[in-house]
């Protein structure tokens, strides 16, 4: 149960990337809304995926523009 | 290609670590959009803004933040004595998207409530996340949860940040404290949440109660929220000896969300995660904006991404200041010594300016002192009276006169009154389970 000793770890990521992929998750899954007929099991799961995808947006989307 | 530094270290180290100018740029572009939210569906902030003479297109630059008024949490209360029951005018989603309810303690008048749509609430439990990595929560933790799961907030969000970062999180609900020890003994859970005065109430119920040592339940850290301690050094050493865990503070409220934390390099004040919220510290007197370290301030405070009742520039008459920089790398600033109390709470007695805070510390740096305690002022004819209650613990049952003597002396110290001390038997004062209200002032 001991936590995890931390260390200065770095990777190199691509933000841009990362933001494109979390808007087309975000198109994708309200597209699936647009095609469920109104089934509430698609719905609102639908719901809680862009729940989630919102959540991205805000710890990475939001603040791309503002990175070199 | 962006160069990430400490990624298991932080929660999100992008915004954690971000420079300076690029949290003040990303704060204004997030300020600017939940005040045009604000404006354009809420009645409450149209009302508001409206009578001031603002409208969002006023914000051009950082310092206009300034020209929002604030909000107070009186505005709430009225605002939610309309229709819709029971938000009224405060809330800016149709009824049928609010899926959470939670209120506030009401310990400062009629409790103001709380609607969250999902996306709200999935941000609480995201807030939350950034607080539980900071201090070392991982998915190899078995998460204890001593708390009532009611219309509070609490510890709620804090379950459900636990479950999105993959720790074993046991809800001790309606246990009681002796069951909830035994528990936590049955199950080996690694960590804790509750509030200063649980923990310690906890630790004396296993002591008493229990007859074991709280330090060897297996605790290693322990979350502490909902009241001012885990930053006051003695009492934060009071509980980390009782449990032989690291202590760590976090502030949040009802109406704002899970604002600010400590992080495991205890550096003796709270990070604000400024990527999700806007806290500007102003005046005690003229509320100039505070920018400074070392200078006390009100907050005021604004959190960008609330969307069902948004908390735009906010005071909440919490006081704290500026710290300097912090060893973990976190580029959010920290507050130092946490927030030290309530504007409403830090008053004048006798022409001295006082905190009650600063007699716990105090009290709880006497060992021979128990836990709880009980402040009282009152008005003998025209003067101020302070009568400070306390216990002995049992092994110093016969040191009454040494403990009074050095008592009186380091208050005077410490902040410059005279106190009536009265002992009464140990486990007589009142004992709580979430906030205690120790502080009374009856004038």
């Amino acid at each position: 149960m001991a936590t995890k000793e931390t260390t200065d770890l770095q990777v190199l990521v691509d933000l841009k990337g990362m933001d494109k992929t979390i808007q087309d998750i975000k198109q994708k899954a309200q597209h699936l809304i647009e095609i469920s007929g109104g089934m509430q099991c698609v719905d609102r799961n639908v719901e809680r995926i862009l729940t989630s995808v919102k959540m991205l947006e805000l710890n990475i989307s939001d603040v791309v523009e503002f990175l070199d | 290609m962006y160069q990430l530094k400490g990624v298991d270290k932080y929660w999100n180290p992008v915004l954690e670590t971000l420079p300076r100018e690029k949290i003040k740029a990303l704060q204004f572009k997030k300020f600017k959009r939940i005040v045009e939210w604000g404006y354009e569906k809420s009645k409450l902030y149209r009302s508001l803004y409206d009578k001031a003479g603002f409208e969002p297109g006023d914000l051009k630059k950082f310092e206009d933040i300034r020209k929002v008024p604030t909000l107070q949490k009186e505005d709430y209360r009225e605002a939610q004595a309309k229709e819709p029951w029971p938000y009224g005018d405060s809330l800016c989603v149709p009824l049928e998207e609010v899926t959470e309810y939670h209120q506030t303690s009401g310990t400062t008048g009629q409790p103001v409530y709380q609607p969250d749509t999902w996306q709200d609430w999935e941000w609480w439990n995201e807030s939350w996340a950034y607080i539980l990595f900071s201090q070392g929560f991982r998915n190899t933790d078995r998460v204890f949860i001593p708390f009532g799961y009611n219309v509070f907030v609490a510890y709620w969000a804090g379950h459900y940040a636990c479950e999105k970062m993959s720790c074993e999180v046991v809800p001790g609900g309606i246990l009681n404290t002796e069951e909830r020890l035994l528990k936590m003994k049955e199950l080996r859970a690694n960590a804790l949440m509750a509030t200063p005065t649980y923990v310690l109430h906890l630790a004396e119920t296993c002591r008493n109660k229990l007859n074991m040592d709280a330090s060897e339940l297996g605790i290693e850290k322990i979350l502490c929220a909902g009241e001012p301690g885990a930053l006051v050094p003695a009492t934060k050493k009071r509980m980390e000896e009782a449990w032989n865990a690291k202590v760590y503070d976090h502030v949040g409220a009802t109406e704002i969300g899970a604002w600010s934390y400590e992080c495991t390099s205890q550096p003796g004040g709270m990070h604000v995660n400024e990527a999700y919220f806007l806290v500007e510290l102003v005046d005690l007197e003229t509320n100039e904006p505070i920018e400074e370290i070392n200078k006390p301030g009100r907050i005021i405070i604004t959190a960008f991404d609330r969307m069902a009742q948004p908390c735009i520039r906010f005071d909440s008459k919490d006081v704290s200041m500026w710290g300097e920089d912090c060893e973990c790398g976190r580029t959010f600033r920290l507050l130092k010594g946490g927030v030290h109390g309530r504007t409403d709470h830090i008053t004048k007695i006798k022409g001295v300016l006082f905190s009650p805070i600063s007699v716990e510390e105090v009290v709880r740096g006497i060992p021979e002192l128990g836990d709880e305690y009980e402040l009282i002022v009152s008005k003998r004819g025209d003067a101020d009276h302070l009568t400070l209650k306390v216990e002995l613990v049992p092994e110093a049952s016969n040191k009454e006169d040494d403990v009074k003597q050095e008592l009186v002396r380091q208050l005077r110290l410490k902040t410059n009154l005279a106190y009536q001390i009265e002992f009464h038997p140990f486990d007589s004062l009142p004992r709580y389970q979430v906030k205690a209200r120790r502080f009374k002032d009856t004038r």
